[in-house]
């Protein structure tokens, strides 16, 4: 009798629809292989955006995955209409890119969330959304989306795709067509032909730097970015795709940091950091930080941090740390 | 006009987003700000300003690199020796006034011939717990309240906070947290309310986690108890209350280094991360308005205080009362269960009554000392309470084997042991969790365990004892 029982137990334990044991466990590897697939997805998608494809080698270094299980996986995404396989070349279908891009904007809008709501340190935000980017629903992250008032960019400065699947690529033009001394970002590297390519990466000039042309022949371009200078012929320049620094950018070239004023001394807001997003920027729009107003130190305690500025007759103690991120100009009183 | 589909007005909205410049939200603040500003301009005169230079006057000085902190420890110190010598003589009076309308109770049930069970459980319980609880409570906090109260009006303690942030920072949590500590001093669930200032989640857990090492009045009694029955009889008459004022003040700095330490213990294991933003306003000083200070500090917080604590003093009474009078053995219920729990008592430097009176204590504090002293005096016949220190001493020492040891751990215990079940509740309230509301009283408990430990161990091995 008491067997029985205790058999039915086990049995309910273990069977239960959804909450058993056998049906945890199932949702557990249904959630695995669903990460897996995402993971890969990315990983396609990233290549793509390089302008290389990826291959079952690529697949297998970024998953950590042995070859045969990367084979594998390879041939399920394919039935599911993922991928094509093509010699060695993987690439993504209309399907797999759009469902690749799903999963970029859910872990890009995870960082915004942690960065700016959840005031997480930026060096742990890229873990913790990685964690976090395959549970959300397509309708949960347009809501995400909207509450974050939607952001265009994540806090890396990475574009975050459109709900309708499009990824804003910073738009550029190529550097030979860019004026002698004005400051410029990298945006993009064009990778065909191969050989310019390589040339480029070998001077050392990668994504994302910000340089100037401080000279410019029909024979060749010096390029400097304050500390090194980089020579390239004209036909290897055209391949390197620039635009104009953000405005944010242009102003803080002007500015000091508010923690640099020295006792009393009269300073105007510049500009709010960019890195400044969310919560705390709000906070400081609140209390009146905004560019044009004049602001000054005026108590330091024992420690020397925080500080008490100033402010449209108001006294706000920021620490060091927020002080760092308001830049203002030096102005008479 | 006539077919607009709410549908084609997202749509509008979602084109137009896309046209946005990143700063938009800054520029609307920005041209609030501008015409708020236009507006003042128009309207607001500025005269000569002697109370803008008086303000900066006071907060230069009580920010000071060199006098600030002086003055913050000079000010806590100066209020809890108003607390002390004031509190000292009022109790006395309040204690003969309740406990011989207690005797007169007594004799007129006697005399109508109520049963002897009646009349203890009722007088020698119910009524002896209260009138314990309310001549011990009522004056420090009828004299503590109004004077913390002032410096809160003052618009002295957003200062504190000002002066104390970098310590936090160093330890990984907000300078807010030294404002909801004040509030703890006062009551520890309302300090623990308090914490919803503090917007990081992480950094008001740490807040939460920590508050009860600020000694809230409930403590103070048995503290201020100690340091004048043990610490101040060593010296001259006439210092007596600094000494026991300088005394507290010591143990609430030690208090406030168990909170940095704790803080920062806390911000590197279960609450990992970095100290987030913070800014905070220092507001103008305010003349302060003695009628609402004595209003908040009276009804607000003494008499709310009280009464919570007379709701859990009368039926404490009344246990201590059942306790003692039920037999076990040769001895009565209390005895039994004091000399059960005596041998880790005086492993912690305690002994088995404290330990016992802490653990009727557990809704409220402020019958520690009053349990203590019953247990002690013959358990629940206690006619009227020892009626000067020299007696209280006595007591003690004499009669229930105290030594100094005994008095230093009670005071650590009394600032590092569990929350009262109200706090436990509070922080299960605002958290929504019984995990934290489960840490909070391990933290506490386990660190006032080991900390008398090891007093107690250093004392013995040190033969000071």
């Amino acid at each position: 009798m008491y067997y029985i029982v205790a058999g039915i137990v086990v049995a309910v334990v273990i069977f239960l629809p959804r909450m058993g044991l056998l049906a945890l466990y199932q949702t557990y590897r249904a959630a695995q292989a669903r990460e897996k697939v995402e993971d890969a997805l990315k990983h396609l998608l990233d290549r793509e955006q390089q302008g290389r494809y990826a291959s079952p080698e690529s697949l297998g270094g970024t998953l950590d995955l042995p070859r045969a299980k990367v084979m594998t996986l390879i041939e399920d995404m394919e039935e599911q209409g993922l991928l094509e396989s093509r010699g060695n070349d993987l690439h993504l279908t209309a399907k797999g890119e759009r469902w690749a891009l799903h999963v970029v904007r859910a872990h890009r809008l995870w960082e915004r969330y942690l960065a700016d709501e959840a005031r997480m340190p930026l060096n742990k935000i890229h873990g913790e959304a990685q964690k976090r980017e395959h549970s959300l629903t397509e309708a949960q992250l347009n809501e995400l989306d909207a509450a974050l008032g939607h952001p265009t960019r994540d806090p890396h400065g990475d574009p975050i795709p459109t709900r309708e699947g499009k990824l804003n690529r910073a738009e550029g033009m190529p550097i030979t067509a860019w004026q002698v001394g004005d400051p410029a970002r990298i945006v993009h590297l064009e990778d065909e032909p191969a050989l310019a390519f390589q040339q480029i990466l070998a001077v050392g000039l990668r994504l994302g730097q910000d340089i100037r042309i401080i000279e410019k022949t029909p024979n060749r371009y010096v390029l400097s970015d304050g500390e090194n200078e980089y020579k390239l012929a004209p036909a290897v320049a055209s391949n390197i795709h620039v635009a104009a620094l953000p405005e944010s950018e242009m102003l803080k070239r002007e500015a000091i940091p508010l923690f640099e004023l020295i006792h009393d001394q009269r300073g105007e807001i510049v500009i709010l950091d960019d890195a400044v997003q969310g919560f705390t920027r709000r906070r400081f729009l609140d209390l009146g930080l905004t560019p044009g107003t004049v602001i000054y130190p005026e108590l330091k305690n024992f420690f020397g941090d925080p500080r008490a500025y100033r402010i449209r007759g108001t006294l706000i103690a920021l620490r060091k740390d927020q002080a760092a991120q308001i830049w203002v100009r030096a102005v008479d009183k | 006009m006539e077919n607009i589909q709410p549908n084609d007005v997202l749509a509008k909205a979602e084109f137009l987003r896309n046209n946005l410049s990143t700063g938009f939200r800054d520029e609307i603040v920005k041209s609030l700000y501008s015409e708020a500003e236009k507006i003042a301009r128009r309207a607001v005169k500025t005269a000569d300003n002697k109370k803008y230079d008086f303000d900066q006057t006071v907060d230069r000085l009580v920010t000071s690199p060199i006098v600030g902190l002086p003055i913050m420890v000079i000010l806590l110190g100066l209020v809890i020796w108003l607390t002390v010598s004031g509190a000292n003589v009022a109790s006395e009076a309040i204690a003969t006034i309740l406990f011989s309308f207690g005797d007169l109770g007594k004799n007129f049930f006697n005399q109508i011939g109520a049963p002897w069970w009646l009349t203890g459980f009722l007088w020698d319980g119910v009524y002896l717990g209260l009138a314990w609880v309310i001549s011990v409570m009522l004056p420090p906090m009828a004299i503590f309240f109004p004077a913390f109260t002032f410096l809160e009006d003052l618009g002295y303690l957003p200062r504190v906070a000002f002066n104390l942030d970098w310590m936090f920072k160093k330890s990984g949590a907000h300078g807010k947290q030294s404002l909801t500590m004040a509030m703890g001093f006062g009551c520890n669930a309302a300090g623990v309310v308090a914490t919803r200032i503090i917007d990081s989640p992480r950094e008001r857990l740490i807040a939460i986690l920590t508050n009860n090492f600020v000694p809230c009045n409930g403590r103070f009694p048995t503290l201020i108890m100690l340091a004048t029955v043990f610490v101040a009889s060593a010296f001259p008459a006439a210092l007596t209350s600094f000494v026991a004022a300088g005394t507290v003040v010591g143990v609430v700095l030690i208090g406030v280094a168990f909170t940095f330490v704790m803080s920062w213990a806390l911000s590197r294991t279960f609450l990992k991360g970095e100290a987030s933003a913070f800014t905070l306003e220092l507001p103008p000083y305010r003349r302060p308005n003695f009628g609402r200070i004595l209003y908040t500090s009276v009804i607000d917080r003494t008499i709310f205080i009280l009464w919570r604590a007379i709701q859990t003093a009368a039926p404490a009474g009344a246990i201590i009362w059942l306790l003692a009078n039920i037999p076990y053995g040769d001895v009565n219920l209390a005895r039994a269960i004091a000399d059960w729990l005596n041998p880790f008592g005086l492993l912690l430097g305690l002994d088995g009554v404290i330990l016992l009176a802490y653990i009727i204590a557990i809704p409220a504090n402020e019958i520690v000392v009053p349990t203590m002293m019953m247990m002690y005096m013959g358990a629940g016949m206690m006619i009227d309470g020892p009626s000067s220190n020299a007696a209280i001493f006595d007591l003690l020492v004499h009669g229930s084997g105290w030594t100094m040891l005994t008095a230093v751990n009670l005071m650590l215990f009394a600032l590092l042991h569990n929350p009262c079940a109200t706090t436990i509740m509070t922080i299960y309230k605002e958290t929504k969790s019984w995990k934290w509301a489960t840490i909070s009283v391990v933290i506490t408990l386990g660190l006032g365990f080991l900390v008398t430990f090891l007093t107690a161990s250093v004392a013995r091995l040190l033969g000071w004892t």
